[in-house]
């Protein structure tokens, strides 16, 4: 009997049931948008009873609506996944096929010997990159594994490329994408473009910026091919057909510039529009070419006086105004002359002859006069793409971005209050660095990563006087950051997981390619742009598969069909933490119960969206014999060295010759115990970004167990903060950028600029050196109908797809979406399975038909699991998992790799496919 | 005091609530904050006092509007209980067998309602809409229960059991009274009374009394990230919910044809402009039939979205709206009238007096 059926009185119930005995701050420790919500969660008798919004935070801004209460459906029933059947309670060995669902439960003893054992076996066999990590953006996992695989010497999968979250456009235009605004930074726009998302599903506690917005004088657009559920709240939905929005964007650019609406002054200061291009090659000319003895990374303007004039690598600001038409011929080093034009002169022909409104109107079906009055009002108001990361699921997603930006490069609309495009961000909190880099405990060992990390910057700076402290960061990231152990997963997929043949099918690929996949991959390899991250190499195939938070059966672009097929026989064990049955720990060997976030103290996504640092702490006892991250892997160590010791494994080192030993290894990565379990670690973290990052003096658990969150008090000196490139927002919103702007600090690109040319050849050959349209290529075959995905309303990615709560805010399973007409032209009911097919792959699913939904298009949600489809198998058996080429360039200026930015990064949106109802099937 | 004594249907103050749909992204965080506080027992598993649907839509109860109920020419109406099955809902789900079963791909994870497939739940025909593509269209609708002024469930209710409490006008039943009878379901028209088979009571919203007696606000309105939801005192003639009910005018009940007389209020929804065959934007509509939102709001929905337009037109003419800034809610304590305490300050005990200390703070 509950205690509210106890009740003598109806008064009795229902007081009885909002009864708590103990009240904690908490959050959720998971990328989503905005991240950091700071919740109260309700504790009675050790179990969490249920949680709130915690409207503890203040008015940033004076006239800007606060940012109370920070909530959503999922943050408010995340205790329901803590005791769900689902929920991991013990530690767990596999006992029939892998996948089939058959355990034997196991002592915490046995299981970490185990899965030593396996680790020493792969390090015996093949050296320590095979044991491979899948980073994950569960933060509270993905520290304590970063640093547990540093100390071991395994390899750190790159997660901006195992979630598919990083946006080439932004990298290809500004040289960084980790800059964003804060989401209240909205209120200030005139004019909002949704678009390439769905903020109604994807941006819920920020959600109100963009109506609050619209009450205070925005105009709301949005851009989207179905009637999306972020419709009903903008003045404009401009359907457009699925990937052409480079060809609007360039649209809206070509009626800017044709009738004189663009801002000049600031597309000649901030862009390389103003720099001078060759007319033969479309190459910028460059002092190398004009001087036996000149740089290939010096770059030239026109002025109206002197002619040619050497473009300033350490500032923007013009005391001229460039000469932006017309041509003017050079004579060149090596002999001859060249006919040069400023890129603006080129991107303008481009336009007229390519993007006028009617031609685009052709491609991407918004009337010529739709594009018209969209870009006036661009052009004449404070504009903010609201771009998701759904644009980076694009084959051509780079370039619509880089479209996007033109658009806002030619009408002065980012570095200032309500205007810009975000990117991604999660590394704003120093502590989170210095956890990953200390050797030595306390803050004396952060001092020592500070103050090399400033001495090393300081040193770039002496050699190279131009450098800017954003570009010396950046510039230091560069230098050290490919070294830190993260590796983009591209080339595991392909030498390891079976990806190498499909990369390689001509006629799943673009059209532009003159050679095949491989050629390209080999030419990216010989260049030697990627020496230091294209590992495990084909010599070293992984052996031990780590999953510390992560899911990769669920995630991984290409399906689970292919890994279970290649990669998952190569693997001697893969262990999964987890604090839920995820579709990866399902097909794993050894389970291991992991705390939930209300059981644990964690820190949250450090982001730019809000500003704050929330905690997570243990409101209650761990659930069964979970444990937390750190503890676990503390121990994992203990018993590393203890069967390494027992078996007698010597000290080993990697490809790269680095030593390792498994004796210290403990005290390696906890610091003689500091990491070795949540409180300490955190507290560690905490205190160090005190003593030198970005919290504010005076900050301690026992303050954010007090406040629940506490804001930053600077930017912080991981290069990936510091491309906020703005003044540190005191007392108002915060605009990323504006140093640039405000100040003329160059942009972390080969010409200083925001770069609309990419000059490589590779982009020439494929028509991209330019912002273009290309049509996506089809991805799976010649079929039908184009499938695609976004982020569900009732999950964060997987987690909560099967909180029961939730399940039953919608129909409790996953669903296609397709369009009411096309459905019935098909035989095809709703709620009913269908099946779908294409080259790649089939899946089963229930239907879901709507009218908003756009005819020929078709939806799958991201998040659900395999496991929740019928045969098991998801929508990601259809995805090929295609990478784009170009994005192997890795020797072109900011186009080479750091970690969690420029890398291949697979596809999911317009997969060809085909669909049927399943009876006519059988 | 207890909340059911003072049965009398005498006037008193009464606590009213506005949805600003323009606002509304559909995200069921009112719903949930609402089932995980109060509906979590057995016998009420396919309870949520609050839904959020996608109008046009059959809703919840699955066309809860067509059942009948409230007060025609005066008189009260007694229509008929939606069905198990109509309401939806309280699923169960086959982990053991996916996770622990042994049966790899042959089993995957379903809900489950009575041992079958479900046809119907809270939420059922989510972002499915209406229209046609491309000038399809939908917009959300939060429910819970009105506390109506005329409660025809009061009315109804043959044991006397039901009562409007004279300090906030709640309406609450005494369980201990009830009997089962069904007949406030029958009389609600709105479908908003959920009888626990279990313990063989009626149970509806109660609109979060034992957080207003101690100055926090509902959940649902507490926990709207779309900070959409106000509630207060109909009567303090300075809040915004008076303003926006009495003074402009722009906050509307849900089918005021009912007679019960609603408490809870709806900022109507705009909607873009539709697309002609051209695919040019025809400026001079909206793509929501207006015809559709009569259907809900009544004749006044009209003159209430003339007006919005009028004072969206004006501050993009860069005027001022007193309106849209209350709309706008630059502090969320606004939107809470009275109840801005934070839900943690208080702690609960048996006698729902005393101040717990907690360490939230």
């Amino acid at each position: 009997m509950t205690a509210a059926n106890d009740a003598r009185t109806t008064e009795d119930r229902y007081r009885q049931r909002q009864e708590f005995d103990r009240a904690t701050f908490g959050t959720h420790c998971v990328n989503c948008f905005p991240n950091d919500c700071p919740v109260y969660v309700f504790a009675k008798d050790g179990k969490v009873v249920f949680e709130e919004a915690a409207a503890v935070l203040g008015t940033i801004e004076p006239g800007v609506p606060d940012m109370n209460p920070m909530i959503c459906q999922k943050g408010l029933a995340w205790s329901r996944q803590m005791d769900s059947p689902d929920r991991i309670l013990h530690p767990l060995r596999r006992a029939g096929e892998r996948g089939e669902g058959r355990w034997e439960r196991i002592s915490w003893d046995e299981a970490l010997a185990e899965t030593a054992d396996a680790i020493l076996d792969a390090i015996a066999e093949i050296g320590p990159e095979a044991v491979v990590l899948e980073a994950t953006p569960e933060i509270a996992a993905t520290i304590p594994a970063a640093r547990f695989m540093a100390a071991l010497g395994g390899t750190v999968l790159d997660v901006d490329a195992t979630i598919n979250d990083f946006w080439a456009g932004q990298q290809a235009v500004f040289g960084k994408f980790t800059f964003a605004s804060s989401i209240d930074d909205f209120f200030h726009s005139d004019v909002l473009l949704i678009w390439h998302s769905n903020p109604a599903y994807t941006m819920i506690p920020a959600f109100h910026y963009m109506v609050e917005a619209r009450y205070r004088g925005a105009t709301v657009a949005l851009i989207s091919p179905d009637v999306s559920p972020s419709h009903s709240h903008v003045d404009y939905h401009v359907p457009v057909r699925h990937g052409t929005d480079g060809a609007l964007a360039l649209a809206f650019c070509q009626v800017v510039l044709a009738e004189g609406l663009a801002d000049l002054r600031f597309a000649s200061e901030q862009t390389d529009l103003s720099l001078l291009v060759r007319t033969d090659t479309g190459e910028y000319l460059r002092e190398s070419q004009l001087r036996a003895d000149g740089r290939a990374d010096r770059f030239y303007q026109w002025h109206p006086e002197k002619g040619l004039v050497p473009a300033d690598p350490a500032s923007l600001r013009l005391d001229f105004e460039p000469l932006l038409a017309g041509s003017l011929d050079v004579r060149l080093a090596a002999g001859g002359h060249v006919v040069v034009e400023p890129l603006l002169a080129r991107v303008r022909r481009e336009l007229d002859a390519h993007y006028t409104p009617e031609l685009a109107a052709r491609v991407c079906e918004a009337h010529p006069d739709t594009i018209r009055m969209l870009a006036r009002k661009v052009a004449r108001g404070r504009t903010h793409i609201i771009l998701g990361a759904g644009v980076a699921k694009y084959f051509h997603g780079d370039l619509m971005t880089r479209a996007m930006l033109l658009l806002l490069g030619l009408t002065g609309n980012w570095g200032k209050k309500g205007t810009g495009v975000g990117g991604w961000c999660s590394s704003l909190f120093d502590g989170h660095g210095l956890a990953l880099a200390k050797t030595k405990a306390g803050r004396a060992g952060a001092r020592e990563i500070y103050d090399g990390f400033r001495a090393m910057v300081g040193g770039l700076r002496a050699q190279d006087p131009t450098l800017t402290s954003e570009l010396g960061d950046r510039a230091l990231w560069r230098l050290v950051g490919p070294a830190r152990g993260m590796m983009p997963p591209a080339f595991f997929w392909y030498w390891h997981a079976g990806f190498k043949e499909r990369w390689n099918r001509p006629e799943w690929n673009d059209p532009a390619m003159t050679r095949s996949f491989d050629e390209y991959w080999k030419e990216a390899l010989e260049s030697g742009a990627w020496n230091q991250s294209a590992s495990p190499p084909p010599d070293r195939p992984p052996r031990v598969l780590l999953e510390i938070g992560g899911n990769t059966l669920r995630r991984t672009r290409g399906g689970q069909g292919v890994l279970l097929e290649r990669l998952w026989p190569q693997l001697s064990k893969i262990v999964a933490m987890d604090y839920r049955m995820s579709e990866t720990a399902l097909h794993a060997d050894i389970v291991l119960p992991a705390t939930q976030h209300h059981e644990k103290v964690a820190l949250n996504m450090p982001t730019p969206w809000t500003m704050l640092l929330t905690m997570s702490d243990a409101a209650v006892p761990p659930a069964g014999e979970a444990r937390g991250e750190w503890e676990v892997l503390a121990e994992l160590c203990k018993k590393l060295a203890e069967r390494a010791k027992a078996r007698g494994v010597e000290d080993y080192s990697d490809r790269l010759g680095a030593a390792f030993r498994l004796d210290d290894l403990w005290s390696r990565f906890t610091l003689d115990g500091v990491f070795a379990d949540d409180e300490s670690a955190v507290a560690e973290m905490v205190a160090d970004a005190v003593e030198v990052g970005n919290l504010p003096a005076g900050t301690t658990l026992e303050t954010f167990r007090q406040q629940g969150y506490t804001r930053y008090a600077k930017w912080g000196f991981l290069a990936l903060a510091t491309a906020q490139a703005s003044p540190f927002p005191e007392g108002e919103t915060h605009a990323p950028l504006r140093d640039h702007v405000e100040l003329g600090h160059p942009y972390p690109t080969l010409t200083r600029r925001a770069q609309f040319l990419i000059d490589h050849p590779w982009f020439r050959e494929g028509g991209e050196d330019l912002p273009a349209h290309k049509e996506a290529p089809p991805m799976g075959g010649d079929h039908p109908f184009l499938l695609s995905g976004g982020h569900a309303r009732w999950s964060v990615h997987a987690m909560n797809t099967t909180n029961p709560v939730l399940l039953e805010t919608h129909r409790g399973k996953p669903f296609l979406l397709i369009n009411d007409r096309d459905a019935a032209a098909r035989g095809i009911r709703d709620d009913a399975p269908v099946r779908v097919w294409n080259d790649v792959g089939e899946f089963v699913v229930p239907a879901r038909t709507s009218p908003a939904q756009r005819p020929g298009a078709l939806t799958v949600y991201n998040g659900f699991e395999g496991f929740m489809f019928p045969g098991g198998r998801g929508h990601n058996e259809v995805e090929p998992g295609l990478v784009k080429w170009l994005h192997l360039v890795g020797n072109y200026g900011h186009l080479s790799y750091t970690p969690m930015e420029w890398q291949p990064v697979p596809f999911d949106r317009c997969i060809p496919v085909d669909v049927a109802p399943i009876q006519e099937e059988s | 005091m207890s909340p059911v004594a003072d049965a009398s249907r005498a006037p008193g103050r009464q606590v009213a609530m506005v949805f600003d749909l323009n606002k509304c992204m559909g995200c069921q965080s009112c719903a949930v904050a609402c089932k995980m506080l109060w509906t979590r027992e057995p016998g009420e598993e396919q309870q949520w006092w609050c839904t959020v649907n996608t109008q046009p839509g059959r809703g919840a109860p699955r066309d809860w509007e067509t059942m009948g109920g409230g007060y025609r020419d005066g008189r009260l109406v007694l229509g008929r209980e939606p069905t198990r099955e109509e309401i939806g809902g309280g699923w169960s789900f086959n982990q053991q067998d996916v996770f622990f079963g042994g049966h790899g791909r042959a089993v995957h994870l379903e809900p489950r309602a009575n041992g079958r497939a479900p046809a119907w739940g809270p939420n059922w025909d989510e972002d499915q809409g209406a229209g046609e593509y491309p000038n399809s269209y939908f917009f959300y609708l939060p429910r819970l229960c009105n506390h109506c002024t005329k409660p025809a469930c009061v009315e109804a209710c043959p044991n006397a059991a039901m009562s409007k409490r004279r300090e906030d006008g709640i309406v609450v039943r005494d369980e201990e009274a009830c009997r089962g009878a069904r007949a406030c379901i029958k009389a609600c028209p709105y479908k908003k009374i959920y009888f626990n088979h279990v313990r063989n009571v009626s149970q509806h919203c109660i609109g979060c009394w034992p957080r207003l007696e101690r100055g926090v606000a509902p959940a649902c309105v507490r926990n709207c990230p779309g900070r959409l939801a106000f509630v207060g005192f109909l009567d303090d003639t300075t809040g915004p919910i008076h303003r926006l009910v009495h003074e402009w005018q722009v906050a509307l009940p849900l089918h005021p044809e009912f007679g019960t007389e609603p408490n809870v209020f709806y900022v109507p929804p705009l909607s873009p402009h539709p697309l002609r065959a051209d695919r040019s934007i025809d400026e001079s509509r909206s793509r929501i039939p207006p015809a559709y939102l009569e259907s809900l709001f009544g004749s006044r929905v009209h003159g209430v979205l003339d007006r919005l337009r009028r004072e969206l037109e004006s501050v993009r003419a860069g005027g001022r709206s007193e309106l849209l800034d209350t709309l706008i809610a630059y502090e969320f304590r606004s939107l809470l009238g009275p109840f801005t305490r934070e839900p943690a300050q208080i702690g609960a005990t048996e006698s729902g007096a005393s101040e717990s200390t907690t360490e939230a703070r």
